[in-house]
């Protein structure tokens, strides 16, 4: 459901107002399109372009400790993380050794829920997922480690599969596409993946030049000649093999079709690997997702929001702007889902982390000598990725005295406390989870 | 293994002490347990003192640096850049101090002329705006890596055997006299002999150490000092803050940066010499005071040296003499063992001069010292640093064409298999770590997120990487550059690592072992 149209002091009303275009962001416009409540979604840049494409729940469990929280002054004791295999048995263990987490305060059932509106609207806007029954699917990576994860995309389920049913794989790397090693995948996984080799080629057209992109080389496949060169190239060494993976070099948008053209000629599956920023595999998710969420009903604005303001009626107000205009955002609801750092959702001032937007309280580590450990890879986490802005039970922020801040500000995604999605792989399943249910509380609120 | 002197300690003193030996035609075998420059020799400002800075203090130390940097000015030019430097005052600092200073420098005949502070602000514009006094100095700059690889050089062009990673674990004593040092290769854990008639400790914090394992006791006080370098130069000559020596009140600059320090913390051990955020908030702080944009700049990185303070009285810290210790041994009941510690970058070649005399004595070589004559000539090792940059062996050379390997700091693969094919030369494989001790990779903006990943990728092409090592190695080196780094993640520092770690942890699991799904 579209908000009312812009009026004449260019203010534009709406029932809710998301503040983020990360994968928080976008599930809270998402759900609340289903719910059709009128949703304005606004936010320029997100993290989402670095993504693998995949969606993940909960993999890891890195080992709190005995701790009294932040209260060690030496980083130096060493932690352990424990794998699970099923994510939501693994969310169980999480909720237990660090209680406040996001988890904590969601069902399995509410989570389901939200992956499966989430892959829906995915699958709407051309990206196919699938998600893991019980156990997390694995995927290949450019380390040449395998990462679980819950929902894995079209173009990364042929390699998911191969891991499983251990198939010959053939890992295919492109001179002059750094960072992305056959060898060095085929020389991690020999162990437990005998089958995997790795091999180089050159691309068509581009055997001398130096630096390649995964982002040109997609352009240059839309070129049916260059497509067929390269399938060509591919030709004699795939004979051995069950299963051809590339680094995600087939396109920001037209993937699947390029994809099924490759296996078609090869004769082989293919599927894609996630490469470094810039990363075509979230590329996708983003172009996908954003321009989907319009056709949805929901108004975006690519924009920055730096404040935000109360009217008489008790309404949320901010500016955002479109080309040269300038429209005052007018809701009933927000919801911040401004992410962490590089979100710019939390900021440091004078050595202590805040809250960018609305200058809600932060849960932190004491003072700054406590935010990392000295082993940057420690098992336990770095304290200062469970920092965060605590809420209530419906992801609503609380305020200094523990009280809710608002009782119409919502908050979704890796800006709340006391998860560590990078360490957890949990990143997709906070955000998607957190969003759903703090939606679902507008809708029932009215 | 058969010597006439066993040197142990490969800083700037015995590496000084090598060439020094050698010219006198004695042979010699350097052993580090390190690297050249591992320890204090490769943590420090990189300044060549004028003297001015110890006059009220040390006036013998005040001397001494007078007449060896201006020795050193003519005599290893290609070390140095001869930047001149500065005192300044501002508003808070005491007026007696800096009425006293021009006629302490006069006494010592160190030049110091007074400036106007608009003048100061005209030569360095990043001087504060409440300066109250300036004098110009002859401060100048060293890079103490292509000082030592240029000794270690020329001593090996004149006989002496030069080995690195190889540790010292203990003496053979007879009669008085130690008869062998055993030393342990620290890469493949073989173990030898060294038979030597003279024993040199150059081992500067370590000195305590080594003697203990001859059974003789060096008192010592290890006090650190912290340094941080910012992205960009801010000045052109050295800034010194002119008031009694405390924290962050020089600014050294160096090639394309600046090194602010120190700090003085004692600290009970080696075994963790690391700066820690709470420095970093000091200096930055303390610095800004005379430098105001030391603030708000960006720093690259932040490492700490020990200063081998050798306890003679009841002082502390920055009130203990800077001045060298020589100790013959003599009362301690050894004939053929001598510890040379403390002291200055500034005076390393008087210490080893000090030191080769007595060795040479007691080996009846009566050969002149031929370092305060002679120019220290450019070895081609010296090439792969960069003026007192930082703690590492940088190659400075920036070559943009082909695949680029580190973005940030331009490094090709071209680049990279150069550095390989020479560690390979010299035996060495080409690990990460020893491919980022040659190269400026790892030491931009990233910090080895992208770069590390890339030369292992790199390296597992061209196959000089297998099985799971080259993501061990990747973890080590992003530890390495953590080190420096995580002491200075304050504010806009923390988006990097927030994206350093999705990838190695979010994506690529590197905190797990690494086949741990």
């Amino acid at each position: 459901m579209t908000p009312e149209t812009v009026d004449s002091k260019n203010i534009l009303p709406c029932k809710l107002a998301v503040i983020g275009a990360g994968m928080a962001g976008i599930a809270a416009a998402v759900f609340a399109a289903n719910r059709n409540i009128p949703t304005v979604q606004v936010g320029r840049v997100s993290e989402i372009g670095f993504s693998s494409g995949c969606l993940d729940l909960f993999a890891t469990l890195p080992h709190p400790e005995v701790r009294s929280e932040y209260s060690q002054g030496e980083h130096t004791c060493s932690g352990s993380t424990q794998a699970f295999d099923h994510p939501f048995e693994g969310i169980e263990h999480l909720v237990k050794a660090y209680p406040s987490h996001p988890y904590a305060r969601l069902t399995r059932q509410e989570i389901e829920t939200g992956f499966d509106e989430f892959m829906q609207f995915m699958a709407g806007a051309g990206i196919e997922y699938h998600c893991g029954t019980d156990t997390n699917p694995r995927i290949i990576t450019p380390a040449g480690t395998l990462k679980s994860t819950w929902c894995v995309p079209s173009f990364m389920q042929e390699g998911s599969r191969a891991i499983e049913e251990k198939k010959r794989i053939l890992i295919v790397d492109i001179k002059g596409l750094k960072g992305f090693g056959a060898l060095q995948i085929a020389q991690n996984l020999k162990k437990i993946l005998p089958g995997v080799q790795g091999k180089t080629i050159t691309f068509p057209g581009r055997e001398t030049s130096g630096d390649l992109h995964c982002e040109h080389l997609g352009r240059d496949l839309e070129n049916p000649g260059l497509f067929d060169r390269f399938a060509q190239t591919l030709m004699p060494h795939v004979k051995d093999v069950d299963v051809v993976g590339l680094p995600a070099i087939l396109g920001i948008y037209r993937f699947d079709a390029a994809r099924h053209k490759l296996e078609q000629v090869i004769g082989k599956k293919v599927f894609e690997i996630p490469t470094l920023a810039p990363s075509v595999t979230g590329m996708r998710i983003k172009e996908a997702s954003l321009s989907r969420l319009p056709q949805l009903g929901v108004t975006g604005f690519s924009s920055l929001v730096k404040q935000i303001d109360m009217d008489s009626d008790g309404d949320f107000m901010f500016n955002v702007t479109r080309g040269l205009e300038t429209v005052t955002v007018k809701a009933k609801y927000l919801l911040i889902a401004t992410g962490r750092f590089m979100g710019r959702g939390l900021v440091v001032e004078d050595g202590i982390i805040r809250e960018q937007l609305m200058g809600l309280p932060v849960y932190q580590p004491r003072n700054r000598s406590q935010w990392f450990h000295r082993d940057f890879f420690h098992a336990q986490g770095h304290p200062i990725n469970r920092a965060g802005v605590e809420t209530d039970a419906c992801f609503r922020p609380l305020d200094i005295r523990g009280k809710v801040f608002h009782p119409r500000l919502f908050t979704a995604g890796s800006l709340i406390a006391h998860q560590d999605w990078k360490r957890e792989k949990s990143g997709a399943g906070v955000s998607i989870a957190s969003a759903i249910k703090a939606v679902a509380t507008i809708a029932e609120q009215g | 293994m058969n010597t006439h002197v066993l040197i142990i300690g490969a800083g700037t003193t015995g590496t000084g002490i090598a060439r020094d030996l050698s010219l006198r035609g004695i042979q010699c075998v350097l052993v580090d347990k390190g690297d050249i420059n591992a320890g204090a020799s490769g943590a420090n400002h990189g300044l060549l003192h004028s003297g001015a800075r110890y006059v009220f203090k040390d006036g013998e130390a005040a001397v001494e640096c007078r007449d060896e940097s201006r020795l050193l000015k003519h005599l290893a030019p290609q070390c140095i850049e001869d930047t001149g430097g500065l005192f300044v005052a501002v508003e808070m600092d005491d007026d007696n101090y800096i009425a006293d200073f021009p006629g302490m420098c006069d006494k010592y005949h160190i030049p110091c002329k007074m400036i106007s502070t608009r003048e100061a602000r005209e030569l360095e514009p990043c001087l504060a705006p409440d300066l109250k006094a300036a004098f110009a100095v002859e401060d100048a700059v060293v890079d103490p890596f292509m000082l030592s690889l240029d000794n270690a050089a020329d001593a090996q062009l004149h006989g002496t055997t030069i080995m690195r990673n190889t540790a010292v674990t203990g003496f053979r004593k007879e009669n008085g006299q130690i008869t062998s040092a055993t030393v342990l290769n620290t890469r493949t854990g073989e173990t030898q002999e060294i038979e030597a008639l003279q024993y040199v400790n150059a081992t500067g914090a370590w000195a305590d150490t080594v003697s203990a394992m001859a059974g003789v006791n060096i008192p010592m006080i290890y006090s650190k000092g912290s340094l941080l370098v910012t992205q960009d130069r801010i000045n052109q000559q050295v800034i010194n803050r002119l008031r009694r020596a405390s924290d962050a009140d020089i600014l050294v600059p160096g090639g394309t940066v600046s090194i602010i320090g120190t700090t003085s913390v004692e600290i009970d051990s080696l075994d963790e010499i690391r700066p820690t955020p709470e420095e970093v908030d000091s200096i930055i702080k303390e610095g800004a005071v005379m430098v105001p944009e030391l603030e708000k700049t960006r720093y690259i990185r932040a490492y700490a040296g020990v200063r081998p303070l050798v306890s003679t009285q009841n002082g502390q810290g920055r009130s203990i003499t800077r001045n060298y210790t020589l100790k013959d041994h003599l009362k301690d009941g050894l004939e053929n063992f001598i510890s040379i510690t403390g002291g200055k970058l500034t005076t390393y070649r008087l210490m080893a001069e000090k030191a080769s005399d007595i060795i040479a004595r007691r080996l009846k070589n009566y050969e002149p010292c031929l370092t305060a004559e002679r120019e220290l000539p450019a070895s081609k090792k010296g090439e792969w640093t960069e003026p007192a940059k930082s703690a590492r062996l940088w190659m400075n050379k920036k070559d943009p064409k082909g695949t680029l390997i580190c973005e940030c700091e331009m490094v090709s693969e071209q680049m990279v298999n150069h550095i390989v094919d020479s560690l390979k030369s010299e035996g060495a494989r080409p690990t990460l770590r020893e491919v980022g001790n040659r190269s400026r990779i790892g030491k931009g903006p990233c910090q080895g997120t992208f770069c590390s990943f890339r030369l292992a990728s790199y390296l597992y092409g061209t196959e000089e990487l297998v099985d799971t090592e080259g993501l061990e190695q990747v973890r080590e080196f992003v530890n390495e550059r953590w080190k420096g780094f995580m002491p200075l993640v304050r504010d806009k520092e923390l988006m990097r690592v927030e994206l350093q770690e999705s990838f190695l942890c979010g994506l690529f699991g590197l905190e797990k072992e690494i086949h741990d799904t």
